[in-house]
């Protein structure tokens, strides 16, 4: 018998083996649509969810963290959506947080000026998250000023959520920037409008700030004596954000999210650690987007993997990015004696290939790079616009510098 | 989801949902739990995307696309690196099929040493018998990369079930 026959006849025994053993699995169909479509419901308000978070990331504390569950537990699939509001409980500090403390230290934090309209909700009046908001006058005008607090899972989908910034053509605003401080938190500084569709032109300016340890502190101010229905009172909100900066990062604000029950609920507890969970493909692809040179365009983008097919009018191009953790232990396999290590013992190595064996001429660039804490960011380009497709271009879209700059921005350390 | 709609995708997943599961059952080498998980992720994932899916053409082949992917993705925020299961799953044994039991716990157990994405590709292979090109359109990757992968797959399941399907009959 050829050696060839053979493996006929393994490939054939094997196929039928798989579809009598794959045949004998049975599962309650009917509860398993049940759930299956459950989890679309609950990805598609997420989804609603992120897009509304740019504007309106108040309103989001209390629902986020429930609906994120992303492979917490296969004993039980389907939690109910729990909210802080249903489950209070831990043990709280020994004594709550009173609101008059809160309104006392955001009072003390703003630069002089007259408060009115004081409002605050401690740790012991609810057990919803704690908040302060105040209409606070400079002299040139009335403007409300808010801070709320909360515990939030650091990493996971509703933290980049928060301190991600939005789509504009989603949420329109004039600026917003995200950046990560040197002790590891994440801080988002946005100015836009209390309605995205501006039909009243009342400006919302905020500040996000997720800690390392998953407190998150929320302040927002507006150009009128409070959210809605009032008048705008001055053409823009009393703080600078440079004074958002500095009211969201007093410590004070995080010792106070201490005082917050935990609630063992929340998928903090059983889900898997956050460096474990991988960024999804939307959150990497719009970060990669902004990094990508002048004058190209994206002609496709991938939904289930992080890719992009480019053109500079000179054909297409294919661009694949991964962006792992934990990638350490294989740092000797992906970095030779032909890799650099940069001053912060970041390793990057350039590679050259000829992309797929069986395509004539083509050519696939790819820069890998690898952080001192195992984060890993590589990025290939082809000069096709697929992995597999005849070449379409001598070289790829992105010289080999672009893709060596695009992989060590910084703008990658939100995924960190 | 308008009505019509969601009746259609109502029909579609009850329709899908079985077939989607053994898939799942095989790529999870009889994790039966994580194979329910999958199929209810992939199941969301397309709820979300009914109206393109079903405009598209062979929603069960995106379907099946999907819960490889969402296999894959698993995996890969499972461990950093691509390797295989040590562990088999033994409950496996616990839902009775009426295969030859031995055969059927060696058969999950040989999946289960395979490399996630070379496992990917048996089943997309021999359990969904799609082609080389199918295969890698599935899994994102390039034809001469699938034939390799399978190639290395089948070495390896030759070595450990060569003598149990040796007595299997191919009719």
């Amino acid at each position: 018998m050829s050696v060839e026959h053979d493996e006929d006849r393994f490939e054939g025994r094997l196929s039928d083996a798989l579809h009598d053993i794959g045949s004998g699995f049975d599962a309650d169909r009917a509860a398993l649509v049940a759930a299956g479509r459950a989890r679309g419901r609950r990805l598609r308000l997420r989804r609603r969810a992120a897009v509304a978070g740019g504007a309106a990331g108040i309103a989001l504390v209390g629902v986020g963290g429930a609906l994120i569950v992303p492979w917490g537990g296969a004993a039980d699939p389907l939690p109910s959506s729990s909210s802080v509001a249903e489950q209070p409980s831990g043990t709280p500090s020994a004594m709550p947080l009173t609101s008059r403390e809160l309104i006392t230290t955001l009072e003390g934090l703003l630069p002089e000026g007259k408060f009115s309209d004081q409002e605050a909700r401690g740790t012991g009046d609810s057990p919803l998250p704690p908040y302060v908001r105040l209409v606070y006058d400079d002299g040139k005008g009335p403007g409300a000023v808010g801070v709320s607090l909360n515990r939030i899972e650091p990493g996971s989908d509703h933290a980049r959520e928060t301190t991600d910034c939005p789509d504009r053509t989603l949420v329109p605003h004039d600026s917003c920037v995200a950046t990560r401080l040197p002790d590891g938190s994440l801080l988002r500084l946005f100015q836009g409008y209390e309605y995205p569709d501006r039909r009243v032109d009342t400006k919302l300016w905020s500040a996000d700030l997720v800690t390392p340890a998953g407190q998150h502190v929320s302040v927002s101010e507006w150009n009128a004596a409070a959210e809605k229905d009032a008048p705008v009172s001055r053409s823009e909100p009393p703080l600078s954000t440079a004074q958002l900066k500095e009211l969201v990062t007093a410590q004070v604000w995080r010792k106070y999210v201490e005082f917050i029950p935990e609630d063992p609920k929340q998928p903090t507890a059983s889900a898997a650690p956050s460096h474990a969970v991988e960024p999804g493909v939307d959150s990497v692809l719009n970060t990669l987007v902004p990094l990508l040179p002048k004058g190209l365009d994206v002609v496709e983008k991938g939904e289930d993997y992080t890719y992009l097919v480019l053109d500079d009018g000179k054909g297409r191009s294919y661009v694949q990015i991964d962006v792992q953790h934990g990638m350490g232990d294989v740092a000797d396999e992906l970095f030779g004696a032909d890799s650099e290590t940069l001053p912060d013992g970041t390793k990057v190595v350039a590679r050259e290939s000829g992309g797929d064996k069986g395509v004539e001429g083509s050519v696939m660039w790819t820069v890998d790079t690898l952080r001192t804490d195992g984060f890993r960011v590589v990025i290939s380009a082809f000069n096709a616009g697929t992995q597999h497709d005849a070449p379409t271009r001598p070289t790829p879209a992105l010289t080999r510098e672009q893709l060596r700059e695009i992989a060590l921005s910084p703008k990658w350390d939100r995924f960190r | 989801m308008r009505q019509a709609r969601a009746d259609e995708y109502a029909e579609f997943a009850v329709a899908r949902a079985g077939h989607l599961y053994r898939s799942a059952c095989l790529l999870t080498a009889g994790d039966t739990h994580l194979a329910e998980d999958l199929v209810q992720e992939t199941l969301g994932r397309i709820y979300v995307r009914w109206g393109r899916v079903s405009r598209a053409g062979n929603p069960a082949g995106y379907a099946q696309t999907v819960l490889t992917r969402t296999f894959l993705a698993h995996q890969r925020r499972r461990s950093s690196t691509e390797r295989a299961t040590d562990a088999i799953p033994d409950r496996a044994a616990d839902d009775g099929g009426h295969s030859d039991l031995s055969l059927r716990l060696t058969l999950l157990q040989a999946l289960g040493r395979l490399p996630a994405k070379d496992r990917a590709v048996v089943v997309l292979r021999y359990w969904e018998d799609r082609s080389v090109e199918e295969t890698a359109d599935a899994l994102n990757a390039s034809s001469a990369a699938v034939r390799t992968r399978c190639t290395r797959a089948l070495g390896r399941l030759r070595e450990l079930l060569a003598e149990d399907l040796g007595e299997y009959a191919t009719p």
